[in-house]
């Protein structure tokens, strides 16, 4: 019998285009991953990702307790805090916001909770328009599909795909231009975040000891989708928690190199809480909802490490079986879809929606620990899908005796163990195996076994030996002499590991001068490799500059922060200039312009916290962002700067690392999806 | 007075090539050490693991425990899989068990994969060997995950004498073995394979290098039956020429 996944395997395996895809896929993050890791020593990697690991330990140990603390500080802060034991009950909150605000349109950013309970089937059915405003996500959306990778849901698609899509859905002219595909999308989701009665996001990791919610995204949908719609709310696994700030700086460490290779995802947003008092924009009223389904029972269970996950996807990119397959072609025994696909897919799935229905997917995976060895969480993958394979886990069966094992190997197994516990039956079982195999063909030192032995599906065999090994040993001196050869260098055991010389920093050799210019220096260098404009200027010479760029751009009105919060006498000199300075929220401004509470040198970040006189949509809905940036307020790194008061006590804050993007259609990085297409920083 | 270390075969080598295990005999005897064959051994009981049967792995490591724990002296085992398996695999398979636990532990901890004892526990790099022609490597996953026995095999390689050393591209991949995943998924499994049958071929080496006689068994299955002239030997049988 052909199972539904084995009809997903032989499909995918046959599709070139997919093929293709998947390659394109694996090569290209494969590489940016090792490149974003590798300003970290071997050593450090693995200190930071043992760290990461008793973090997560730590937090899915003393879930409830977290849970307890989290909700309490979120709920401080103005959330409303819901707690979803399943699918039905998430759903029924949703609606229930949905008709208490009389909302019609939705926009979603990535939510793979949302995915789990399917979100927008049920919301579609009661006759919303629900709109996911990731690229990636819109376009599977468009084609009625499922995302088919964790981070890259539309990585199973070619331009031409996506082109023909769009022509079909939006009524466009065909086109398989990615920057012009890009900015379709961009201006039909523009509607939308503007018409959303509610926003939907999803939440990267929550932060215990402060309630925030932390939100990674690209391409500034999360933002928008966070941030223009009245109401927010907010979905969560609710094993995604961190005890600390310091402990969300860790994982934000790893988990933009891990998923995309970079340094940090062009907007972390921090979000603390809803829309203060006088603030111009931000959601006003947020919801917050912590889902179980499954969680919670999964936990002191042999598959518990599952639950330390991050979703960076890593894994999927690093898998030879996702690369050959897909995401799409993780399906369960009756072919029922999961939103988990990869290696982690493979032990989450079983694990939370049942070992008996998504089992066999542990079943798919050579155990070759490349997975393993690219979690930055340290996940022990191979040792969890065994665990399934062994029948332990939810809703196992048979435990201990194998699950989805196919009867013939069971038999054949049985067979091995009866032989190999007795090394009589054994050793005349390799004798009858190496008579038997000389008699046809008789010439060959192989065999062809036919396809239906899964060995034979294009594979030859050796033949046995006509004697076993052990049986010649006591032979083998009387033809060699164990003469010595060697060049023995020590005689004992020796220390495996070789250590490498500890990295100095050039930060912490010279004085504090030095340390402020190579911080400005390393700042300039990360911003402008990310495709941001940096420009050094006096404080006098600020006007003038800010100035001349507008011009260049043939920009005349911007949208800027309220005067007190801008260097001194900026506004009054490019009026004078005759630049018309608006501070309302209008979506046809061109250019915005704000200042910063920091930078960060190491990845060329700039942070912006919100508050009276500094709405945050300035720095998101225009075309150009224009930064001020104090050269004091360079920090060198994000923990020193999550660890800031106004960080911790704005409603929300955000660090923006280069121009939005995407490379959603085909790996291509197109610039300018939702958020600035540029970003211009002027140093001070 | 002489080292000894015993020998566990592995079945597939045992079965299958027995002039392998013969190779790493004479390896170890000149690299010093006697060595001894335990009577009784199979196999590790890794297929059943795998498979998740683990009712049925369990009484072959016990097996394998008993064997060795008649002898003295640390193990070898000239494959990183069954190595694992020794290593780790039994401290899973028996860790609810507190009777068989501490005897799994005392086995691995003293078992070690060929080119590990070879160049961590004995010191040795260079056995003299001597092959002209060109060669790759292919690492396997659990010699290289697993157990993080990398640079131990590379550097025996390099001592080699006449031999031209060349990377494999993407060394690291896995070439679709996994013991029952290759028959079970055989179509993942082959499509796996063709691509580390592509980097073989681009790698322009005759012959690859590999640690483990479950790769080499795939590896050559697949180029005889495409009816390439590229081949895998195991690491031992280099080692061995002279």
């Amino acid at each position: 019998m052909t199972t539904h996944l084995k009809k997903k395997i032989r499909t995918a395996l046959a599709n070139p285009t997919l093929q293709a895809a998947l390659d394109g896929n694996a090569e290209r993050r494969l590489k940016a991953r090792l490149q974003a890791l590798s300003e970290y020593s071997t050593e450090e990697h693995q200190s930071i990702r043992q760290r990461a690991h008793e973090v997560r330990a730590e937090v899915i140990t003393n879930l409830e307790g977290y849970l307890e603390e989290f909700s309490t500080n979120a709920r401080k802060n103005g959330f409303v805090v819901h707690k979803a034991s399943d699918r039905p009950e998430a759903i029924q909150i949703i609606r229930d916001l949905v008709k208490e605000h009389k909302a019609k349109v939705i926009a979603k950013s990535k939510t793979m909770v949302g995915e789990e309970i399917h979100l927008n089937h049920a919301l579609e059915a009661d006759g919303l328009k629900v709109v996911e405003t990731d690229l990636g996500e819109y376009i599977v959306q468009l084609r009625g599909e499922i995302p088919s990778h964790i981070i890259t849901p539309a990585v199973h698609l070619t331009r031409q795909d996506v082109g023909q899509t769009f022509a079909e859905k939006l009524g466009i002219p065909y086109t398989d231009d990615i920057p012009t595909l890009t900015a379709v999308a961009r201006r039909v989701l523009r509607q939308v975040f503007f018409e959303a009665d509610i926003g939907i996001s999803g939440v990267n990791l929550g932060v215990a000891e402060n309630g925030a919610l932390c939100i990674v995204t690209n391409e500034g949908n999360g933002r928008m989708c966070t941030t223009l719609p009245k109401v927010h709310i907010a979905l969560m696994g609710m094993e995604r928690l961190v005890p600390t700030m310091d402990d969300l700086a860790l994982m934000l460490g790893l988990l933009p190199r891990s998923a995309t290779g970079q340094k940090l995802s062009v907007y972390t947003s921090l979000i603390n809480g809803p829309r203060g008092k006088e603030e111009i924009d931000g959601s006003e009223e947020r919801h917050l909802i912590l889902l179980d389904n499954g969680r919670l029972a999964l936990r002191s269970t042999p598959l518990e490490e599952a639950l330390y996950c991050i979703r960076c996807g890593a894994c999927l990119n690093v898998c030879p079986i996702f690369r050959e397959i897909g995401g799409h072609s993780y399906v369960g025994v009756q072919g029922q879809n999961t939103p988990y696909s990869g290696p982690i897919g493979s032990a989450i799935s079983p694990g939370l929606f049942g070992v008996a229905e998504f089992g066999q997917l542990a079943r798919a995976s050579s155990l070759c620990g490349a997975c393993k060895e690219a979690c930055p969480i340290d996940i022990d993958l191979p040792k969890l899908l065994l665990r399934i394979r062994a029948g332990e886990g939810k809703r196992a069966t048979k435990a201990t005796s194998g699950s989805h094992v196919p009867r013939a190997m069971q038999f054949g197994l049985r067979m091995f163990a009866w032989m190999a516990t007795s090394p009589g039956r054994f050793s005349a079982a390799q004798r009858m195996a190496g008579v038997f195999s000389r008699l046809i063909p008789p010439y060959s030192d192989w065999m062809s076994l036919p396809a239906f032995t899964g060995w034979g599906y294009r594979r030859d065999l050796p033949k046995p030996a006509a004697k076993p090994f052990h049986s010649s040993f006591t032979q083998i001196g009387l033809r060699d002499s164990a003469s010595d050869h060697a060049t023995s260098t020590e005689g004992q055991p020796r220390d495996q590991v070789s250590t490498d010389p500890p990295v100095s920093s050039p930060v912490s050799e010279g004085g504090p001068e030095k340390r402020k210019t190579f911080l400005v220096e390393r700042f300039i260098d990360e911003l402008t490799t990310l495709g941001g404009k940096v420009v050094e200027c006096g404080p006098e010479e600020l006007p003038e500059k800010v100035f001349n760029f507008l011009n260049s751009e043939n920009i005349w009105a911007i949208q800027t922060w309220e005067e007190s919060q801008l260097p001194e006498g900026l506004l009054l000199s490019l009026k004078e200039r005759n630049i018309q300075i608006q501070n309302i929220l209008n979506p046809s401004i061109q250019a915005g312009l704000t200042g910063a509470l920091a930078g960060i040198a190491s990845s060329g970040s700039v942070v912006l916290t919100s508050g009276v006189g500094r709405p945050l949509t300035v720095s998101l809905l225009p075309e150009f962002h224009i930064v001020v940036l104090q050269k004091e307020k360079i920090y060198s790194k994000l923990a020193e700067v999550l660890c800031l008061p106004q960080v911790r006590q704005a409603t929300t804050s955000v660090v923006i690392t280069g121009p939005s993007r995407t490379a959603d259609i085909e790996m291509a990085l197109t610039i300018g999806v939702h958020g600035p297409k540029e970003v211009c920083v002027f140093l001070i | 007075m002489t080292q000894t270390v015993q020998l566990f075969t592995t079945c597939i080598i045992d079965t299958l090539y027995p002039e392998t295990g013969e190779a790493v005999v004479r390896i170890l005897r000149r690299a010093g050490v006697r060595v001894e064959l335990p009577p009784g051994q199979t196999c590790c009981g890794q297929p059943a693991f795998n498979a998740g049967m683990r009712l049925q792995a369990m009484p072959i490591a016990m097996h394998t425990i008993k064997v060795f724990e008649k002898t003295q002296g640390p193990v070898v085992c000239p494959s990183g899989s069954c190595t694992g398996m020794i290593r780790h695999g039994y401290l899973e398979l028996f860790a609810n068990d507190p009777n068989w636990l501490p005897r799994a532990q005392s086995l691995a901890e003293r078992t070690y994969e060929l080119t590990e004892l070879l160049v961590n526990y004995l010191g040795v790099t260079d056995l003299g060997a001597r092959y002209p022609g060109k060669l790759t490597y292919h690492s396997s996953c659990h010699l290289l995950r697993d157990l993080g026995v990398d640079r131990q095999p590379r550097a025996l390689l390099a001592n080699v004498r006449e031999a031209e050393f060349v990377e494999l591209p993407y060394s690291q991949e896995c070439c679709g073995f996994g013991g029952v995943f290759s028959v079970e998924h055989p179509e993942i499994s082959t499509a796996m394979l063709q691509r580390k049958i592509d980097n073989i071929e681009a790698s322009g080496a005759p012959l690859v290098v590999s640690c483990d006689a479950g790769c080499l068994t795939n590896i050559n299955g697949g180029l005889h039956h495409l009816g390439k002239p590229q081949r895998v030997v195991h690491i031992a049988e280099i080692l061995a020429q002279s």
